[in-house]
């Protein structure tokens, strides 16, 4: 690989630019803004405004989603799920679980559900 | 059975899914340009960068090279260029005398020595001028650089990297008795011609002198060297490059050059073809949609077929457009849009995408299309002369028994026993044709109004011709008209 290649990549990792590309992509497809370009300029806004902790991260997922998802989980309405569950939403969403520390009998209540994932994507965006 | 009919037309329309908006404001693109430049200038802060960038707004401003021999005519077209995008331009002489740039002292020490300047010395003095923020913004034509592959490669590691090249051409006996007559304004700048391009004003007329460095010996050095170096930039610049050929008249040469630095180099954006093909009866539509649809794997619509195979299926739809079929009366445009919609929303032509041919007829079934959400994004109309249309449809004919279309002086039927039983569709009588075409005549114009980006073809061509010409309309993205 060319030097000037090799120096690419390790800046795009570096800034892990494909992941917030993605991520804006995504923004951009579910909200369909009518001007795409100043919808990115604040998406970009509140996310050096998140960094510094001004303002709110632009999340995809606000309090109610993550609630209905909740919701769907819990599919017998008994108010907790299972920690299989709970690493498979948090992968669906392209979050980590590496510092999951959880027994498998352990029941997620909506309540540690909802501050787990909050705590997740707020980590997910903090890296930029 | 009305309030029946009123509940289906008031159905809510189907969320335009997100491809669609996608492709409508060129996203891909977007995030393309805005990663491409991350790349070229790897800044420490990624977030500032990209809403500067996005800030800015100038993915479409001009990025042009001007490249040519002595006297082929690039400051012509550099300066047209310029006043017709309000671009930058930036050339030698901008660069030694009208600029007060880090190096342009050096640079004229040089010159002053009669010493040809270092690659390296240009090569900066350019960065620094391309990277000023009127440039940034307006955009730049930069005229007769690079001069050689040193000088390229050293722009392309400074970052600059032109989105069109235009190379003129012409041969050498034409330019070494062009630049005998080659006069300049020493006010503007603007190069004239004693015989090709003598200025209408008196007053500019009086100012013009011959330029320095123009003994025929000079020019044909000149010459010598811009050949030597002139494979090593074609092939760097193979992919924006467009060879003009500088002999003809200014003003062809100009339009070559802006038809194509208005064009968009192919993509690799995701892009599902949506085609319209409009144009007179027999002038070819469904030739080159069935064409188009083999090679490129798209859904081949004719809407004439479409309502026959309805009748033929016996559906619901089918039932009701029989009567009208049979009777030879137009179907009327609200069924023939519930067909096309019906169709045009399957799942194979939201995929794969679709070409349509015959319809819209005017532009009321034009603006129900766009109603019904569906929007071609390649509308192409066929052109072809009376005579032609004349000759192509009355010498049509059929043979009943094997289905098989031949055509009396373009595709003769091989035996005289096929030949005596050919028919003729009277649809194909010469009265019929003339009142098909002034229905025709009569609409188009108005659909033409309505489809402002539509390309036209000239269908008195061969087949193959028109075919590619269509091809590389519907591969690249549509132009960039927006000056």
């Amino acid at each position: 690989m060319a030097a000037g290649e090799a120096q690419s990549r390790e800046y795009l990792r570096r800034h892990r630019l494909p992941e917030l590309l993605q991520r804006l992509g995504a923004l951009l497809l579910f909200h369909r803004p009518e001007r795409p370009r100043e919808f990115l300029i604040q998406v970009l806004e509140r996310v050096r405004a998140g960094r510094r902790a001004e303002g709110e991260f632009p999340f995809l997922l606000d309090e109610a989603n993550v609630d209905a998802m909740f919701s769907l989980l819990d599919v017998l309405g008994q108010g907790h799920i299972r920690p299989a569950q709970y690493r498979e939403a948090l992968k669906t969403l392209g979050l980590s679980t590496d510092d999951l520390e959880l027994a498998d009998d352990v029941k997620i209540t909506r309540r540690v559900f909802k501050k787990g994932m909050r705590k997740k994507m707020l980590e997910s965006w903090s890296v930029y | 059975m009305a309030e029946a009919e009123e509940e289906e037309d008031a159905a809510p329309a189907r969320p335009p899914p997100a491809g669609i908006y996608a492709e409508e404001q060129g996203l891909f693109q977007l995030l393309q340009n805005m990663l491409e430049e991350l790349l070229i200038h790897k800044p420490d802060d990624p977030i500032e960068f990209m809403i500067n960038h996005l800030k800015q707004n100038n993915d479409d401003a001009p990025r042009i090279c001007v490249l040519g021999p002595p006297a082929s005519g690039k400051t012509t077209v550099a300066m047209w260029l310029c006043k017709h995008f309000n671009a930058i331009r930036v050339s030698q002489e901008t660069l030694l005398f009208k600029e007060v740039l880090m190096q342009t002292e050096e640079a004229k020490a040089y010159k002053e020595r009669n010493q040809k300047i270092p690659n390296a010395l240009w090569a900066n003095l350019i960065q620094e001028r391309l990277s000023n923020v009127d440039c940034i913004k307006q955009g730049w034509v930069l005229e007769g650089f690079p001069e050689n592959q040193e000088q390229a490669w050293m722009l392309q590691s400074s970052g600059i990297f032109p989105r069109h090249v235009v190379m003129l051409y012409a041969s050498d006996t034409v330019l070494i008795e062009r630049s005998g007559g080659k006069r300049l304004d020493p006010l503007t700048q603007e190069v004239f011609h004693t015989t090709f391009d003598w200025p209408s004003d008196p007053l500019v007329q009086q100012r013009l002198v011959k330029p320095e460095d123009l003994s025929e010996q000079e020019v044909s050095k000149k010459l010598l060297e811009y050949h030597r170096n002139f494979p090593d930039i074609f092939h760097i610049y193979q992919k924006v490059l467009k060879s003009i050929n500088a002999d003809q008249p200014s003003v062809d040469v100009l339009s070559q050059v802006l038809a194509f630095v208005q064009t968009r180099h192919r993509s690799d954006a995701p892009f599902t073809p949506r085609i319209l093909f409009l144009g007179p009866p027999g002038s070819g539509k469904s030739l080159q949609a069935a064409l188009i649809a083999q090679k490129y794997d798209v859904i081949n619509i004719c809407c004439g077929q479409l309502l026959k195979e309805a009748v033929a299926d016996n559906t619901k739809l089918g039932e009701l457009i029989k009567p009208y079929i049979d009777s030879g009366c137009p179907v009327p445009d609200k069924l023939v849009l519930k067909l096309l919609t019906e169709r045009l929303s399957a799942l194979d032509c939201l995929s794969n995408g679709w070409v349509l041919s015959g319809f819209p007829r005017d532009v009321e079934q034009g603006e129900q299309l766009q109603k019904a959400q569906i929007n071609p994004n390649r509308v192409f109309f066929f052109h072809l002369p009376y005579e032609s249309i004349m000759e192509r449809l009355s010498q049509r004919r059929t043979d009943p028994v094997t289905g098989e279309r031949y055509h009396i002086t373009f595709r003769p039927a091989p035996t005289p026993e096929i030949q005596a039983r050919l028919r003729q569709n009277p649809r194909d009588e010469e009265e019929n044709i003339e009142r098909r075409l002034n229905i025709y005549h009569s609409n188009i114009k108005a659909l033409e109004d309505f489809y402002q980006d539509a390309f036209y073809v000239n269908a008195d061509q061969d087949p193959y011709v028109i075919f590619e010409f269509i091809e590389s309309c519907i591969i690249k993205p549509l132009p960039c008209k927006k000056h």
